[in-house]
């Protein structure tokens, strides 16, 4: 393999030009682990209904949010459901995005009845340049299938050894979901 | 494609497991939740940020006294300790104050000050699965708890009957089933353009800074420290380790991105291949450096 006279850390393999599709393929990755049902079912197996209560906060409250969670509240209004079983009150099933620098993700916090974390399940990742998600017109595109469409976008695309993606949005949005519960679903 | 995928908040990162069977559900539910325990378990040992984790507890007290260890955290840090004897120190798990001092690490209250002149070898490992440190050194699993984390998850998968998935922890992967298969690199200066490579490997880890770079003494720096010199490395290119063990493609990385020449002595050790790529200022190329071309 490496010997004397050829140093592989020298020399290149090859070299690949700016953007030859060949080479270098698909523009982002992407996948869809869960749709939102079946996370619920995922979360909460022994659920027997979920009942939609988005929640909209006042503005009292959601300052009450974004100072336990230290995170801003983004939209007005977050999806909640509550989770039953047999009439038995199981907990909350809060839905939840984040934007990243390089990526986009929806994910799932349920959390029990006493309003502790049962688990989290991401739903949906994508990830792009970093400008491109903060526009509207990009976003438009996922709008209406986001929770249940197949995307055919990178699906050849199995696995992808890269950096880490920091996960600390995510964590921030768990905390956000904990907050929430404080104020609103107590 | 065909199977099932499912990806959890783990380890800092997205951790990703696949599984491609067609078992029954109940069957596929459980598998999944055994190998994410799994790794939900390194974590709580083996996390730096985490004051409860075993690891906290060796860098507080184990410069006093010697501190018993569970067995998945004796593997790593035998692991380690074999890594840095292979690399001759290139691997070291003592580099945690620099990546403190950058901003990579938090920095904990209750942690006293280093004494700036330890290295691994400062990691005594005693019978009995007892660590003691010699001088006042701070460790840091970062650089191969995480391919270990997927190696034990990859294990749980085996038990629980899956003959054919995939764990995925932010770029640190391992495969069960497929002995070939086609992993995608991100190119280090636009990470959303993919080069495929087919391998044997089961096993992949990449080290880049293209996610997680800071500007630190007016350089652009990864968390990966070059133990020689004890600062930080360059950004700009990223180095993938194929290894039939991920723990071993994880550790490789660390030792291949501070030093390619030296590194390349240990890939052979572990029958490993590293693939390097390096964009070309300006023009937008991306260089390939294969070990094994």
């Amino acid at each position: 393999m490496n010997d004397d006279f050829r140093k592989w850390w020298a020399v290149p393999a090859i070299v690949i030009p700016a953007m030859v599709p060949a080479a270098i393929s698909a523009p982002a990755f992407a996948a869809q682990y869960l749709t939102q049902e079946q996370a619920q079912q995922v979360l909460f197996p022994e659920a027997s209904r979920f009942v939609a209560q988005p929640l909209r906060l006042t503005p009292e409250q959601a300052s009450v949010v974004e100072k336990y969670a230290r995170v801003r509240m983004r939209g007005a209004e977050q999806p909640v459901w509550r989770v039953e079983a047999g009439g038995r009150h199981l907990g909350w099933f809060v839905l939840d995005e984040v934007y990243g620098k390089h990526e986009f993700i929806t994910y799932a916090v349920a959390l029990d009845a006493s309003g502790a974390v049962k688990g989290v399940e991401i739903l949906d990742y994508r990830e792009t340049h970093g400008g491109e998600m903060r526009q509207a017109a990009w976003r438009a595109q996922f709008s209406g299938k986001r929770y249940g469409a197949e995307l055919r976008l990178g699906e050849d695309i199995k696995n992808i050894s890269g950096a880490t993606l920091s996960c600390k949005h995510i964590s921030e949005g768990v905390r956000r979901a904990l907050a929430l519960h404080n104020v609103a679903l107590k | 494609m065909t199977g099932t995928r499912r990806a959890r908040p783990l380890l800092g990162t997205l951790v990703e497991i696949a599984i491609e069977d067609d078992l029954p559900r109940a069957d596929t539910e459980q598998a999944f939740d055994r190998a994410f325990a799994a790794v939900a378990r390194v974590q709580a040992l083996m996390s730096f940020h985490d004051p409860e984790s075993e690891l906290s507890r060796i860098n507080r007290v184990a410069w006093l006294r010697a501190v018993t260890v569970s067995d998945d955290t004796w593997r790593v840090l035998t692991a380690a300790q074999q890594l840095s004897v292979a690399s001759d120190g290139l691997f070291d798990i003592t580099v945690a104050p620099v990546l403190e001092r950058a901003g990579f690490l938090p920095r904990h209250a209750d942690h006293l000050p280093v004494s700036g002149h330890g290295n691994w070898r400062d990691v005594v490992l005693l019978p009995g699965q007892r660590v003691r440190l010699a001088r006042r050194v701070r460790l840091d699993l970062g650089g191969i708890a995480k391919g270990f984390a997927v190696d034990q998850a990859i294990a749980q998968l085996r038990d629980a009957g899956v003959v054919s998935g995939s764990v995925n922890a932010g770029g640190d992967l391992r495969v069960l089933g497929n002995p070939t298969h086609t992993l995608h690199l991100r190119h280090p200066s636009q990470p959303t353009q993919l080069l495929p490579v087919t391998t044997t490997h089961a096993a992949a880890a990449t080290s880049a800074g293209y996610f997680q770079h800071r500007q630190w003494a007016g350089r652009v720096c990864c968390p990966i420290i070059h133990p020689g010199t004890r600062t930080l490395c360059d950004a700009r290119r990223s180095v993938t380790v194929f290894a039939y063990q991920c723990l071993i493609a994880d550790a490789l990385t660390k030792i291949l991105y501070a030093d390619p020449e030296r590194g390349s002595r240990v890939l052979d050790h572990f029958r490993a291949r590293a693939v390097m790529l390096e964009p070309v200022v300006h023009s937008g190329a991306c260089r390939v450096f294969d070990s094994a071309a």
